[in-house]
């Protein structure tokens, strides 16, 4: 592998540019995501609570609408010394606009039942034992047919002005990105399978690639078109600054993808490639998809599109870091795959389970240690700093 | 002849057809005067089983599965006028719910249109059960298989709750445990003293057939 840097020390986003270009840097860098409820439990646990200033609920980040309770004012990154990929994130809005406003539809003792900005209907528990540690169950989504889909088309003009801040100044946001050290920036958007479940569901999104498929292929085409020209002026902008495209997706199970490879070749992968092609065109050629679950029997078309890294890699779901890597060497950059089961248990189990991948997988390259998915509840603050202290011991080179 | 016919019913469900090419074979079945239990155990549920083997062979993916239950789904529409008319034997009975804490359920529903369309007969309780709810279930309608989902590792304990509750009330021998979702693991199960842990919804269906035919 090729080294980079001379004797000073690499910053952290020298770092990661290194590690997915397949290069060495002089330390590994380490990334963690963080469930909320987890810090608010290691709070309780003796983690420095000074540092919280609120709590608030928050129903879409980074434009990809997702729905938790949110930590302000406290960095655990910084603090343990890991990193996220969401550092320094182009502020896009992928959303539909305008969002559906926001209103409890109805309730009972036990839940409410809210209408989220993305026109889903999710319900949510009340009662404080229970509301840190459940995400919202999805029960009613906007999209449901043709005509239902062309109604929510209108909220996803990707023309629109309000999907760029309001301070949209092109040289303000270059430097601030030319500048950045503390990690790696990043365009984030969601794959086709992300966006559409998130629309229409699970069940009837899978279902309709059979029951509908001319429907399915209007709303890849268009959700190509929809990425292309929302990116278009970021890309543009940004094109030298950018250093990594996290595309969310989340299609697969603990048995495999949630679509098969034959739907894949027909529906996603004309459309990721010229999604991919158009960043390529822009020299933006690194690409890691967030997907839960088993995505080895579509990895070769995953990366025909273009996409050529992966996170979190689920140790649950049979994904393995170290074989992947002897099966695509430079074709793909990991991150995460240490088993968050097998860590949380803490000594023995978790000490085998960061010496039997991390240093193996650091002579491949191309590797970013983490836990494989975010670092959830069951994990005491004690464990995960046992866990800290053992992983850093491997970190430099 | 019939033979024949139902065997094209069985094919048509295995390759995924269209839903009106399978109703129209069905309809033609009962034209030919063709037993309403003979259309559903060798036309329906043998294609349906040969959707489960290719699942489980990584041919048929998510997207397969909930096709080929919708495909079930409609079939037996038009059959269910017809049910009143035949007694249709059940394979089973199961008790199904989602525990206590958790209010996740796209699992649950596909094991449950499975187990359906399988032939066993579910009592769904819903999501976010209490395990007395389950405990009442059993009682009242004397399954065979009670099973639990939880799609967190936060709630998966109240698994072990409700086994807990079974054997208080004298009733966990007469009954099999099946516990699902993605919060589980076989050890998980052995850990709980479940009789075992399903990996996915097919699964499922495989363990539950094979304990009613043990019985």
């Amino acid at each position: 592998m090729q080294k980079v840097g001379d004797e000073k020390m690499m910053t952290q986003r020298e770092r990661i540019k290194a590690v997915i270009h397949f290069k060495k840097p002089d330390v590994l860098p380490w990334i963690e995501n963080f469930y909320e409820e987890t810090l608010v439990r290691w709070f309780r646990e003796g983690l420095p609570a000074d540092k919280v200033t609120t709590i608030e609920w928050e129903m879409s980040r980074r434009g990809l609408l997702l729905n938790w309770p949110r930590v302000m004012g406290f960095d655990p990154y910084s603090y343990f010394g890991c990193y996220s990929f969401f550092g320094c994130a182009v502020p896009l809005d992928g959303g539909p606009i305008p969002r559906f406003k926001q209103r409890i539809i109805r309730e009972n003792g036990r839940y409410a039942e809210l209408l989220a900005e993305t026109g889903a209907v999710l319900r949510r528990f009340k009662k404080a034992e229970y509301t840190w540690y459940s995400m919202p169950m999805f029960v009613d989504f906007p999209v449901k047919d043709r005509e239902s889909w062309e109604e929510y088309k209108k909220r996803l003009n990707p023309k629109d002005p309000r999907r760029y801040p309001k301070d949209w100044s092109k040289d303000d946001y270059v430097e601030v990105f030319e500048n950045y050290r503390a990690g790696n920036t990043i365009l984030t958007f969601n794959g086709f399978y992300g966006f559409g479940a998130q629309i229409m569901g699970i069940p009837t999104f899978n279902v309709m690639f059979y029951k509908d498929p001319e429907l399915m292929h209007d709303m890849a085409e268009y959700w190509e078109y929809f990425t292309i020209e929302t990116i278009r002026d970021a890309v543009d902008t940004l094109k030298d600054q950018i250093d990594l495209v996290y595309w969310w997706e989340d299609m697969a199970e603990k048995h495999g993808p949630c679509v098969s490879p034959k739907l894949y070749k027909e529906f996603f992968l004309p459309h990721y490639k010229k999604v991919t092609g158009f960043l390529g065109k822009n020299k933006i050629d690194r690409i890691v998809m967030d997907s839960d679950g088993n995505l080895n029997p579509l990895l070769d078309l995953i990366i025909e599109a273009g996409i050529n890294g992966l996170w979190p890699l689920e140790v649950n779901s049979g994904m393995e870091a170290v074989s992947l890597k002897k099966k695509y060497g430079n074709k793909l950059f990991l991150a995460g795959n240490l088993d968050k089961r097998e860590l949380a248990k803490g000594g023995e189990a978790m000490r085998r389970e960061v010496d039997s991948k991390v240093p193996v997988l650091k002579e491949m390259g191309g590797y970013i240690p983490g836990v494989d998915h975010l670092v959830h509840v069951e994990f005491t603050l004690q464990r995960f700093e046992e866990y800290v202290e053992h992983l850093k011991k491997h970190l430099p080179y | 002849m019939s033979n024949n016919l139902l065997e094209n019913i069985a094919t048509t469900l295995a390759e995924l057809k269209n839903s009106r090419k399978i109703k129209e074979l069905i309809n033609e079945a009962l034209g030919q005067g063709i037993p309403v239990a003979e259309i559903v155990e060798k036309g329906l549920r043998k294609g349906l089983d040969s959707v489960g083997k290719k699942y489980e062979a990584g041919e048929y993916f998510l997207s397969e599965l909930l096709f080929a239950a919708s495909l079930m789904n409609d079939a037996l529409e038009i059959l269910e006028p017809h049910f009143k008319l035949e007694k249709i034997e059940k394979k089973g009975t199961i008790v199904l719910g989602t525990v206590r804490g958790d209010i996740h359920d796209i699992g649950k529903n596909i094991f449950k249109m499975f187990a359906q369309a399988t032939g066993f007969q579910v009592h769904d309780l819903g999501v976010d059960v209490e395990p007395e709810i389950f405990v009442k279930k059993l009682k009242e309608t004397i399954a065979e298989i009670l099973g639990l989902s939880s799609l967190l590792t936060t709630t998966r304990l109240e698994m072990k709750t409700i086994i807990d509750q079974l054997n208080q009330t004298g009733i966990r021998n007469k009954v099999k445990v099946l516990i699902g979702g993605n919060a589980v693991t076989k050890d998980f199960a052995r850990q709980i003293a479940a009789d075992e842990a399903a990996l996915d919804a097919v699964e499922g269906i495989e363990i539950c057939k094979k304990w009613v035919m043990k019985k």
